[in-house]
């Protein structure tokens, strides 16, 4: 398979970058490890005249915490360096569990953190090449009017399917947006559409600059669970990033944070799961409520691996695990 | 429209004049006929277009070529000193993982950079070390076995079959951690 043509733009600032892609405006894509993006212009999926690099821009790959404002990241620290950062090794378990679930050993050397939460949404019928889709009609994430996956579907089900962005939100993470009008912050729960066909909530010429991550609560106990279906290379298929505070000696909850991801069109916190857990004793009902309510809001379609019954069911598995594990004050 | 570049490729430095659609792997291959790296899956799901640059392990085929500049390439044909091979590529010729030999480039990349970081793994350390290359021959065993005998120097230590993998399912759930 060979790229199409593109014209190849090396910036050396944020500012220079977001100037070209205003200018360029929808003709050109950001390129960051390029493991999403060049797959799919393989497939002809993408086609874009010009490509903004990002690694030629200084100071983007920076890890840093303080105990107040907890952990800076930038949008290009590769995923192998989120997994082995000593500070995140220290004091963000999940963090670490979440960046060393993706992909392989190479992949998570080239890919990084601001690629990962941008990942293009997957669906069986859309990451294929031109030709295989061609034997079927345009489907609405390509800018046609069916579905292909879902028999008279009118929205586009591609699933979401990165594994930080699950753990990120649950930590409480904040994403920084930088374009020509300015610099703004926003809760990383709100970056996402929740539409298969544009899963950003982003401006086109607006660029990941960072993410903040806050200290987690003191004894809080977290994990992040990814069912695939071989150990490696595979994207989620069912994902549920945990993070809860519980008084281990009464089994009380305190607060619980629970994302699922991979079961629907963006990573979805569910508060519900919190409002009813908090000031509860972890105990079997409770937890089997908990788990249920997850696996209710999971809406898997069948346009990956796996069967939709099977993703739903494990989602269900993984908040049942998560409670589980927490009620018995299980360290890391 | 083609441009020039400078990449450095084991040790040896290449002016180039080509198009920026070029991935690492093709001007590898085509443009410097180092024919060792091999194009598999062409998608990054596979692993045997996997080159060392800056002496960390990446896919060629997702790579492009006008990225590279200014960095330390290193692909299987770097390996061997003179007349004589790297100690893995001895160990994978000995220990019979080597079958149609096209997974093999990749693997003895993948296990330098991971050897040069941990040069006393557990079998376990080299079964997810290597889990981003695939083999349709020979079942991985003989490759782990191979690697964990170049870690340690001669001998296959017990720890390189399949019996003593950790086999914790296709699930990825760790306990709670704090």
């Amino acid at each position: 398979m060979r790229l199409p043509s593109f014209e190849y733009l090396e910036p050396r600032s944020i500012e220079e970058a977001s100037r070209l892609l205003k200018e360029q405006g929808d003709e050109a894509k950001v390129i960051a490890g390029g493991t999403d993006l060049l797959p799919s212009m393989k497939h002809r999926i993408f086609r874009p005249k010009s490509l903004i690099a990002l690694d030629r821009i200084p100071d983007l790959d920076r890890v840093a915490f303080d105990k107040k404002g907890g952990l800076r990241l930038g949008p290009m620290v590769r995923l192998h360096a989120l997994g082995n950062h000593p500070v995140i090794l220290e004091r963000f378990p999940m963090l670490r569990q979440a960046a060393n679930a993706v992909g392989s050993p190479q992949l998570r050397q080239m890919g990084t953190l601001g690629g990962n939460l941008g990942l293009d949404t997957r669906c069986y019928y859309y990451n294929q090449s031109s030709f295989w889709r061609s034997c079927r009609s345009v489907c609405i994430k390509m800018g046609g009017e069916t579905c292909n996956a879902v028999g008279g579907g009118k929205k586009c089900f591609a699933v979401f399917s990165g594994d930080l962005a699950p753990a990120l939100i649950a930590l409480g993470a904040k994403i920084r947006l930088f374009s020509k009008e300015g610099e703004r912050v926003l809760s990383l729960d709100d970056f996402y559409s929740g539409n298969g066909a544009e899963p950003l909530a982003k401006k086109p010429d607006e660029m990941v600059t960072g993410v903040e991550v806050p200290p987690p609560p003191k004894g809080a106990l977290s994990a992040y669970y990814k069912y695939r279906i071989r150990k490696s290379i595979d994207f989620p298929l069912a994902g549920v990033a945990a993070c809860l505070a519980v008084d281990k000696r009464e089994k009380v909850c305190k607060e619980a944070r629970v994302v699922i991801s991979a079961v629907g069109q963006r990573p979805q916190a569910i508060g519900k799961i919190g409002e009813l857990l908090r000031g509860r004793k972890l105990e079997a009902p409770i937890m089997e409520e908990a788990s249920n309510l997850a696996f209710k809001t999971a809406k898997p379609v069948a346009n990956t691996g796996s069967s939709p019954a099977y993703r739903g069911f494990m989602i269900k598995v993984f908040v049942r695990r998560a409670l589980e594990k927490a009620a018995e004050g299980n360290g890391a | 429209m083609k441009q020039r570049l400078m990449l450095r490729v084991n040790g040896e430095d290449y002016e180039l004049f080509i198009e920026p659609k070029k991935t690492l792997l093709e001007v590898v291959r085509e443009d410097l006929g180092l024919t060792g790296t091999k194009e598999v899956c062409d998608l990054g799901s596979c692993g045997a277009c996997t080159v060392l640059v800056d002496g960390r392990p990446v896919l060629s085929c997702l790579t492009l070529a006008v990225a590279s500049s200014g960095k330390e390439i290193t692909t299987i044909e770097g390996l061997r000193k003179g007349e004589d091979l790297h100690p893995l590529q001895h160990a994978f010729i000995v220990n019979g993982a080597i079958q149609c030999g096209m997974c093999t480039p990749g693997f003895i990349l993948t296990a330098k950079a991971f050897l040069d970081e941990h040069p006393h793994p557990t079998a376990l350390e080299v079964w997810e070390a290597i889990s981003g290359n695939l083999c349709r021959c020979t079942g991985y065993v003989k490759v782990v076995e191979a690697i964990m005998s170049a870690s340690s120097e001669g001998g296959v230590p017990e720890g390189g079959r399949l019996e003593d993998q950790n086999d914790g399912g296709e699930v990825l759930t760790p306990e709670m951690g704090e």
